[in-house]
């Protein structure tokens, strides 16, 4: 039962939608604080090249994490000297982002790519509960198979979702992104505080990118994340800002993704290019069907200052 | 009191700033590039000047540039007119990825004894409506329900990417060669490829260039250009003025559509001759929107960034050479784009030492207007 | 040391009354200056305050209050000068060091998170925990401070739901649970009815009483007499007197504002009536749902004819934007209807809808006429005629400060309002609809708008004037409507106006 097609394939759309959701979440906590972001696959992959070079080297998967998420939220600073200080346009900066990200992470994977390939499976992803618990039926492969990032990150969300909006620090990065003029007023650190909400997003990336390398896929590739920074961008917007529907948005992406390979072994067939298209037509479908609703739930979630650079009138 | 950085903004940049803060923003990419080309163990200046080489050096190599610069002209264009309008279609690359389907398609349908003139022209109107009508998915829902068009334009290049991939690599459609067991686009009859100006450089270079005249001319010279300045800068302003938004929209961005799905045909017609996934997927769409911002929307300058572009990234073949990889030119193009976008801040801003040079009189009126503004 | 000399006998110095635990406070600036580009805003200015009494800050539209007040919170940082704390020079980098002080701002243009909270904004920034103990804590805090000085206001309610004088006891409030010593109220009144000024006025004034020491930042002189214990006068950025509010006469501080020359202007000047001819503008039973789905105008109707200006009373915030901007095509109505002659607008905020500001002046200038010839033709622009019609227009309205190709953003308030008029007066038009076209004007450049208006009315076309500054409402006004909560809720002519009934009626506690 355990090995059901159907079991098997939510299972593993956890450990798919993980990398998602901690880019996702990274850039919520940017946005949330007025920052857009569109770098998020650029930094993911230069996470995912560092953090992996990081876990042949040492073989730890915490250091390879950690490494990788600095690697991603050093990228991210780039982005908040352009889009903070210097205020420029973010699309574009974002989008510079993406494209040194992805420049630098070939330059950098190629330096020794043999030796990355022979020691892919070195680091220790292992199940982190016991197996008592993964054996039960359904629920044991599905809830308790997993390593421990999967459930670190859904701690993660928790936290995120509590800091948000139960904390004061949440409180004030929220005002950041809503009215920067008014955080600046109430004594607020608006310029402090985006550059560290930029660098958490930059760090959920590249921690994203080097668990994506790692855990999921187990080899580097040039331009290995194939558009799972631009889903994490998209999904902060289709989850309102809120970390815990970016949680079901990423384990349903994750899903999808997975959808193919269980189609496959059940033996229906849908090209695999089509089961590809199906998570960018479902984002397509509920950004539109969500900005033609009446009560316009996506304008009043997003921070009111989003994208928007804050400049006190200091000269 | 010591003295401290004080930024002001410019009302009216000089040409000498225009042009030089660029320029200085170039230098110290390249700066940066040699650093991290030094830290990795190649050395710096043998890499320029290969590059170099490779892409500026003898008629040959400014001919490869100027044919991969090509289809960059094409969505610069498409990203300056739309981001003309905040109209912030990052959709091109799917938008040229439909172009090319379209283009090749119709090369492959249409009679193989087709004169030149109307196959190409055909590919090229149908690539600009496949571009166009793409971009409508977006377009459609922005004017009219206010959906955001970066999440749209994004998600519909995947979308079109797949579905480029499986017309070559899941399926057995017209568009794949037949014959060959590894999946391949079947070739274009000989009238379907553009006519030669000289070696590789085709026709769809001056194509390029004239509809980025073209472009330059509407924007600044008819009352379309008008409405579509007004709106970008101001949406309330243009619609107290009673200009139509919702109808703007839809046609900058059926032209922004349509620019890249011309850059599509042109490169099916032009360069690879058949539905080739591998080398359309290169992320042109991506990079003509950092073009066309480094060349602040202006469509001529649209031109010249793209080949400059181009330059580095023909370069990148020559790498292997001298043992570099061939990513280094992406890099490379990061760096600038980056630099170059950091540079536009002190384009529109003074930095000085306090205290503050003479007074501009139209600053100082709006330095009294912001006292005001600050109470 | 000057001395209070007012109604209920609260000293200065002589009898402190000292906030809980400390002596009365007080703030002195010390020949302090800031200037912007190498122009002076603020030049060589002292000034004292104590706690217990209210100072009055009077002077005109750009005489450098607001510079100094923001240098006062840290917001500016001042050139030369010091600014001296009970006795210790202080240096003030943010509003934050200002607020450590002791010193808060309530700014004319409120600075609160409207998607937050009441008691959220009054935690922001002060190193609270954010749980839900913490929020309660802030919740009764805000309670006790709201029933301590009369400043009644919901805590939990969010910003945006709040009418303009809740929002201001908001912001007093966060001011005083910081622990404000030193309260600097810029233009408090200029969005406020006359009852809910005097109220207020009366929550100050327990301030004061309590030891804090409150600055009146006003431009109008009536209030400064009626609510001061001392005042303070700049002209022009620099120091033009100080003094005993009831050792001040009206005539001494208009010198003082003004300088011998403008002294005594009249502006009522001009005003002859006329009989109004046909309707010009019609607008009948017209309900416009505002941004946050509620309807905002509710079921308006009224007529604007030839030769007559009609102004619309009413606090900020009642439906009057929505109302013009329905009326000039901005939005559209949910029910009733619109009917108008050709319409000429001169809407609220300048920069944004009245003009585009990244764009030069010729090519605002040619907003509405850009289709037509001579600027255009077969949809062609001539740009040689838009520039001849930008340079006829900026000479005929007096438009300074533009510059070709320059974004007029960089111009000032007045020459972008002139910038509108000349654009608006010269398309043919039956009726001028204005929204606040005064405000944040000099005198000089406001006097000229008033003039246009009333030229308007005189050469035989309709007006309709929305605008918070009552006082210009009267002035202008050959019929007053009041509008509350977006109804009109009175009218009036202009030989019969009752005062006190349009402020009761502003507020809506005429019913």
């Amino acid at each position: 039962m355990n090995d059901s097609v159907l079991v098997l394939s939510i299972a593993s759309a956890l450990v798919a939608g993980t990398p998602i959701l901690l880019a996702a979440l990274g850039e919520i906590i940017t946005e949330r604080a007025g920052v857009m972001n569109l770098g998020v696959e650029g930094m993911m992959l230069i996470g995912a090249v560092v953090g992996f070079w990081c876990g042949v080297s040492t073989g730890s998967l915490t250091l390879s994490l950690v490494v990788g998420g600095l690697a991603g939220a050093a990228l991210s600073l780039v982005h908040a000297v352009l889009a903070i200080t210097l205020r420029v346009n973010q699309t574009v900066s974002g989008l510079s982002l993406v494209i040194l990200g992805s420049g630098l992470s070939a330059f950098l994977g190629a330096a020794g790519e043999t030796s990355l390939l022979e020691r892919a499976n070195g680091v220790d992803v292992d199940p982190l509960l016991p197996a008592a618990l993964r054996d039960l039926p359904v629920v044991g492969p599905i809830l308790f198979g997993h390593d421990v990032v999967v459930y670190v990150t859904v701690l993660l969300v928790a936290v995120a979702g509590r800091v948000l909006y139960r904390s004061a620090p949440g409180l004030s990065l929220r005002a950041v992104g809503e009215d920067p003029a008014a955080a600046d007023a109430a004594g607020l650190h608006v310029v402090r505080m985006r550059y560290l909400a930029t660098a958490i997003g930059g760090f959920g990336a590249g921690v994203g990118g080097a668990y994506l390398v790692i855990a999921v896929l187990g080899t580097w590739q040039t331009g290995m994340t194939a558009g799972a920074g631009w889903i994490a961008v998209a999904l902060v917007i289709l989850a309102g800002w809120r970390p815990w529907l970016a949680l079901v948005g990423a384990y349903a992406f994750g899903a999808l993704r997975g959808l193919g390979f269980t189609l496959q072994i059940a033996q229906v067939s849908i090209p695999s290019d089509f089961l590809t298209m199906i998570p960018f037509i479902a984002a397509y479908i509920v950004v539109v069907a969500v900005s033609a609703s009446p009560t316009r739930a996506r304008k009043v979630a997003a921070p009111a200052a989003l994208g928007v650079p804050y400049h006190r009138e200091e000269r | 009191m010591t003295s401290r950085l004080v930024v002001t903004p410019r009302a009216k940049p000089s040409m000498t700033v225009r042009a030089g803060v660029p320029f200085v923003a170039l230098l110290v990419a390249l700066g940066l590039g040699a650093v991290i080309l030094g830290l990795t163990g190649a050395a710096p200046l043998t890499v320029y000047r290969t590059m170099f080489d490779a892409s500026l050096n003898g008629a040959r190599a400014i001919e490869r540039t100027l044919t991969y610069a090509t289809p960059l002209i094409l969505t610069g264009l498409a990203a300056a007119v739309a981001f003309r309008m905040k109209a912030y279609n990052i959709g091109a690359e799917g938008q040229l990825f439909l172009g090319a389907i379209a283009a090749s398609g119709l090369a492959l349908q249409l009679p193989a004894g087709t004169p030149a003139v109307l196959m190409v022209g055909a590919m090229l109107l149908g690539g600009a409506l496949a571009g166009a009508l793409w971009a409508g998915f977006a377009a459609v829902p922005r004017a009219f329900l206010g959906t955001d068009e970066i999440i749209t334009t994004l998600m519909l290049n995947f979308v079109a990417l797949a579905l480029m991939n499986y017309l070559i690599f899941g399926s057995f459609s017209f568009w794949r060669d037949p014959t060959r067991p590894v999946p391949q686009g079947n070739t274009i009859p000989d009238s379907a490829a553009m006519p030669v100006i000289s070696g590789r450089l085709h026709v769809g270079f001056a194509i390029a260039v004239a509809l980025a005249v073209l472009l330059w001319w509407v924007l600044r010279n008819t009352t379309f250009g008008f409405r579509v300045r007004t709106i970008g800068d101001s949406p309330r302003a243009a619609r107290y003025a009673g200009i139509g938004v919702p109808f703007a929209t839809l046609a900058v961005l059926a032209i922004s559509g349509a620019l890249a799905g011309v850059a599509g045909a042109i490169e099916v017609s032009g360069v690879t001759n058949r539905l080739d996934p591998k080398s359309l997927a290169i992320e042109l769409g991506y990079t003509g929107i950092v073009i066309a911002a480094v060349a602040r929307l202006n469509p001529l300058g649209v031109v010249p960034v793209a080949i400059f572009l181009a330059a580095i990234a023909t370069a990148g073949g020559s790498m292997q050479s001298i043992g570099v990889r061939v990513e280094v030119v992406v890099m490379m193009q990061g760096l600038i784009f980056l630099s170059v976008t950091a540079g536009e801040f002190f384009v529109t801003n003074r930095i000085g030492l306090r205290p503050a040079g003479p007074p501009e009189p139209a600053v100082t009126a709006a330095a009294a207007d912001a006292l005001e503004g600050a109470s | 040391m000057a001395v209070r000399q007012g109604v209920d006998g609260v000293g200065g110095e002589a009898d402190p009354v000292a906030l809980a635990g400390g002596p009365p406070v007080s703030l002195r600036v010390d020949r302090i200056s800031k200037s912007f580009y190498g122009v002076a805003a603020v030049d060589d200015v002292s000034v004292e305050l104590h706690g217990g009494e209210i100072h009055g800050l009077l002077g005109e539209n750009g005489a450098g209050k607001s510079t100094l007040c923001s240098m006062l919170v840290g917001l500016y940082r001042p050139d030369s000068g010091r600014i001296v704390l009970d006795g210790d020079e202080v240096h003030l980098r943010s509003p934050d060091d200002a607020a450590a002080l002791g010193i808060g701002m309530v700014y004319q243009h409120f600075r609160l998170v409207e998607s937050f909270t009441v008691a959220e904004n009054i935690m922001l920034g002060r190193g609270t925990a954010g749980g839900r103990r913490a929020r309660r804590a802030v919740e009764e805090q805000v309670d006790a401070l709201a029933s301590e000085y009369g400043l009644a206001v919901h805590p939990g309610a969010p910003v945006w739901q709040l009418s303009v004088g809740e929002r201001q006891r908001v912001e007093i409030l966060k001011q005083l649970s910081r622990g404000a010593r030193v309260l600097i109220l810029d233009e408090p009144t200029a969005v406020l009815a006359p009852h809910e000024a005097d109220r207020l006025f009366d929550a100050v004034r327990l301030m004061v009483d309590k030891g804090h020491a409150v600055v009146l930042v006003s431009h109008k002189m009536q209030e400064i007499l009626g609510h001061t214990d001392r005042v303070t006068v700049l002209r022009a950025g620099r120091h033009a007197g100080t003094g005993a509010t009831a050792s001040l006469t009206p005539a001494a501080l208009n010198t003082m504002m003004f300088g011998n020359d403008l002294a005594g202007t009249d502006t009522t000047e001009g005003h002859t009536a006329q009989v109004p001819g046909e309707p010009v503008l019609t607008v009948s039973g017209l309900t416009v749902t505002g941004d946050h789905g509620r309807p905002a105008v509710d079921d308006v109707s009224l007529t604007v004819r030839r030769r007559e200006i009609v102004g619309i009373a009413g606090v900020a915030g009642n439906g009057q934007r929505e109302l013009h901007e329905t009326i000039a095509g901005l939005r559209s109505p949910a029910t009733g209807t619109v009917t108008t002659a050709a319409l000429a607008y001169v809407p609220e905020d300048r920069l944004g809808t009245g003009l585009a500001p990244g764009l030069p002046i010729e090519h605002n200038l040619a907003l509405r006429s850009f289709r037509r010839e001579p600027h255009a033709r077969r949809g062609v622009l001539r740009h040689r005629a838009m520039r001849e019609t930008a340079t006829a227009l900026v000479d005929a309205f007096d438009v300074r400060g533009a510059r070709d190709g320059m974004p007029v953003s960089f111009m000032s308030g007045g020459n972008l309002q002139k910038a509108i008029l000349a654009r608006e007066l010269s398309e043919a038009h039956d009726v001028l609809v204005a929204a606040a076209p005064t405000r944040g004007l000099d005198i000089a450049a406001a006097e000229a708008v008033r003039r246009h208006l009333r030229s308007e009315r005189d050469e035989g076309r309709g007006v309709l004037l929305f605008s918070e500054d009552l006082g210009e409402v009267l002035e202008l006004s050959d019929r007053i409507l009041v509008m509350f909560q977006g109804r009109l809720v009175g009218e009036f002519d202009r030989g019969s106006v009752d005062l006190d009934q349009v402020g009761l009626l502003m507020t809506g506690a005429a019913e």
